[in-house]
């Protein structure tokens, strides 16, 4: 680009003196102001640019640089020129006509020519030194992302260590906490261990005593009943006259000795059963038992103690309750409720027994016997299954036994796989129920 | 602080006036650049000149790359040392980049400064289109980048023994280091990224401190168009086409710019 033409052809002039010598020099040459106008550009750049002389003299040196070379003339090298005169092994891209880039080592300097400042370049066209670099900041940039990647990967592993070191004080933490509450339960697993053999110990002790009491029982009832025995005997012997005769007032006396041993017999034998039920001597032999049955069993029994008191009994048993029972044990149990019943019921009472299956658990029956007795008072309903019980001090008196009879009763319906449990209403009357599992 | 900044940005201060200039240089280049424009106002004015963190002979150990990613931490630079040197009435003379980093600094405090003189301002290098063109596109900012690159290689492979063979002249290592603006090739390139990918056009309307726009003749990194962008832009603008050709009329051509900086001062716009 020509500025005013005459200053514009002064420096071509020189600039032609200048690069004449230079025209057919194996290296690039060229030659521009201040401006950025070309002065000089000899023939071997020509060439390797594909220009001819008046396409590239007078115009600007950007005709010849591509844009991102046109940047760093103005930012870079023609300040450097500028600043020190001079510039050295600058590396420049540049634009041959037909568009192909030539790079070029480029030496240069700012000179005085008549009025005006020429810069003048050497340039070595570089294409080995290009691959070459290339090739160097190819592997520059790839170590860079290596080195980013590196670092992000370092990051990585720092942030998963760190994550990790979280975890393990987590874990470490619950290992504690694990470790707690396993000595706690080992603390409270010998406390258990300690409570169960101290528990084993007692029981060992209760069974001891409980075995030397069943044993001292069925001694003392057998020591018991062979005088016993003797007594009745030898009365019924006396009472026929075998002896001689009996005065009336003889007479009356050994009924009353008789009474007595038949009472104390009854004792001795009940004590004896409790023993044997108790030391587990008992044998039971389980079958299909309709309670209907055991109910007409024992009627005959009680008819004559209703009669006396002049009870009503009143009983509902349908035919098909049938329970797994031992037939004999059923008969006692029955035997022996019912005759409570009798004892505790005013005269003109009613006695009731009925049967049936258990609301609650169809695999059961049940056998109620009911009177309209004097009851029971609740703090005492719950002793009543206690040996030698009865509810109170009067009632003995008035109702003989031997207050064994519900103790054995109950341990046998237990025998059974059953049960035997009471409720009452004091002066309403009272109701035992046994339980036992139903015949299938 | 205030001892700090100037280490920092190398700051120089000359000249008889009370006025201060504050010439900041461009891309590429250091305050030398100034040598044969900033004298001429010495007899009239406090003249500052400075290198931008990274270049010339400032402290490069004060490089902060978050700072310098963009043009506001340059722009902090320029501020810095106003507040350094507690300067009023300020005349910020920017060439290229600098033209913006002062409208920057300005919009940020314009009570501190008098006029703008903008030597081949550009808001956006990279074109726009359909209704900006700022000259360039993507591609060309690579290929300064590349022509940057191999430039740093040159020095690090074979500059050493050009330098080696003139043991004689000790200076010309010095000299070459201070060829460019920045031994850093890192400092450069992020320099010329924040530089050719910046966009600043929505900070124009806003600046309304008296401004010169000188625009060179073919100028290949401010076109013409841009120049007449910025001073239709800025509200209090006087654009100044120059004979001057190419992007460095402060170099090229000192005479006709020291002429038309000083009508602007005397005369205003």
């Amino acid at each position: 680009m020509a500025e005013d033409g005459e200053a514009a052809r002064d420096l071509a002039a020189d600039a032609v003196t200048i690069g004449a010598t230079l025209d057919d020099a194996p290296c690039g040459y060229l030659a521009f102001n201040d401006g950025g106008t070309l002065v000089a550009v000899n023939r071997t750049l020509r060439t390797m640019l594909g220009y001819e002389r008046a396409e590239l003299v007078g115009h600007s040196i950007e005709t010849i640089l591509p844009v991102g070379t046109r940047i760093f003339y103005h930012t870079h090298f023609f300040p450097l020129v500028r600043m020190h005169g001079h510039a050295d092994e600058v590396f420049l891209l540049m634009r041959g006509k037909n568009g192909e880039d030539l790079g070029a080592i480029t030496n240069a300097v700012r000179r005085q020519h008549g009025d005006a400042w020429i810069t003048e370049c050497i340039l070595m066209p570089v294409h080995e030194r290009r691959k070459f670099e290339d090739a160097l900041l190819r592997a520059r940039r790839e170590a860079e992302e290596a080195r980013a990647v590196a670092e992000a990967e370092r990051r990585n592993v720092e942030d998963a260590n760190a994550q990790l070191e979280r975890q393990a004080l987590e874990l470490e933490l619950q290992q504690a906490h694990l470790t707690e509450q396993a000595e706690d339960l080992r603390t409270l697993n010998e406390q258990l261990l300690e409570r169960t053999a101290e528990l084993e110990r007692l029981r060992g002790i209760a069974d001891h005593a409980n075995q030397a009491k069943s044993d001292f029982l069925a001694v003392m009832s057998h020591e018991l009943r062979t005088p016993l025995n003797a007594i009745g005997g030898y009365v019924q012997l006396l009472e026929m006259g075998i002896h001689g005769p009996v005065t009336p007032a003889q007479a009356e006396a050994l009924a009353k000795v008789a009474r007595s041993q038949r009472h104390l017999l009854s004792l001795v034998n009940d004590v004896l059963n409790l023993a044997r039920v108790e030391a587990g001597r008992v044998d039971f032999t389980l079958e299909a038992v309709p309670m209907r049955a055991i109910v007409d069993a024992v009627l005959p029994m009680v008819e004559p103690q209703l009669d006396a008191r002049h009870l009503r009994f009143e009983v509902r048993v349908p035919p098909d309750v049938v329970a797994r029972a031992d037939r004999q044990k059923l008969e006692q149990i029955l035997l022996n409720l019912i005759s409570n019943a009798v004892k505790f019921t005013p005269p003109d009472g009613t006695v009731c027994v009925e049967a049936g299956v258990s609301a609650d658990d169809a695999t059961y029956v049940y056998l109620r016997v009911g009177d309209t007795g004097i009851g029971i008072e609740p703090d005492q309903l719950a002793e009543i299954f206690e040996p030698f019980v009865q509810v109170d001090a009067s009632r003995t008196r008035r109702a003989q036994g031997t207050g064994l009879g519900l103790t054995i009763s109950r341990d046998l319906a237990r025998g059974m796989a059953g049960d035997l449990t009471a409720t009452s209403t004091p002066g309403e009357g009272s109701t035992f129920t046994l339980t036992l599992p139903r015949a299938d | 602080m205030t001892d700090a900044v100037l280490a920092r940005n190398n700051v120089k201060i000359f000249g008889a006036g009370t006025q201060p200039m504050l010439f900041a240089h461009g891309f590429g280049c250091d305050q030398n650049m100034w040598r044969y424009v900033a004298p001429a106002f010495a007899d009239d004015y406090k003249v500052v000149l400075f290198d931008y963190v990274g270049s010339g002979g400032s402290d490069l150990a004060a490089y902060d790359p978050e700072r310098y990613a963009t043009l506001s931490g340059y722009a902090d630079d320029v501020l810095e040392i106003i507040h350094a040197l507690d300067l009023h009435d300020v005349i910020f003379v920017g060439h290229s980049v600098s033209a913006m980093i002062g409208v920057l600094a300005a919009n940020r405090e314009p009570d501190r400064f008098a006029r703008l003189i903008l030597i081949g301002p550009s808001p956006r290098y990279i074109n726009d289109p359909p209704e900006y063109a700022g000259g360039f596109e993507r591609a060309d900012i690579e290929g300064l980048l590349e022509m940057m690159d191999r430039n740093f290689i040159g020095w690090a492979n074979f500059l050493a023994p050009v330098i080696m063979k003139n043991a004689d002249r000790p200076e010309l290592g010095q000299e070459l280091e201070q060829s460019f603006c920045s031994t850093d090739p890192v400092i450069a390139r992020r320099f010329a990224e924040a530089t050719f990918f910046s966009d600043n056009r929505a900070d124009l309307p806003r600046m309304h401190v008296p401004t010169l726009v000188l625009q060179c003749t073919d100028d290949a990194i401010a076109p013409d168009a841009v120049g007449e962008y910025v001073s239709r832009t800025l509200p209090n603008a006087k654009l100044q086409h120059m004979r001057a050709t190419g992007h460095c009329p402060h170099m090229s051509h000192p005479e006709e710019t020291i002429a038309l900086m000083r009508e602007f001062l005397v005369r205003g716009p």
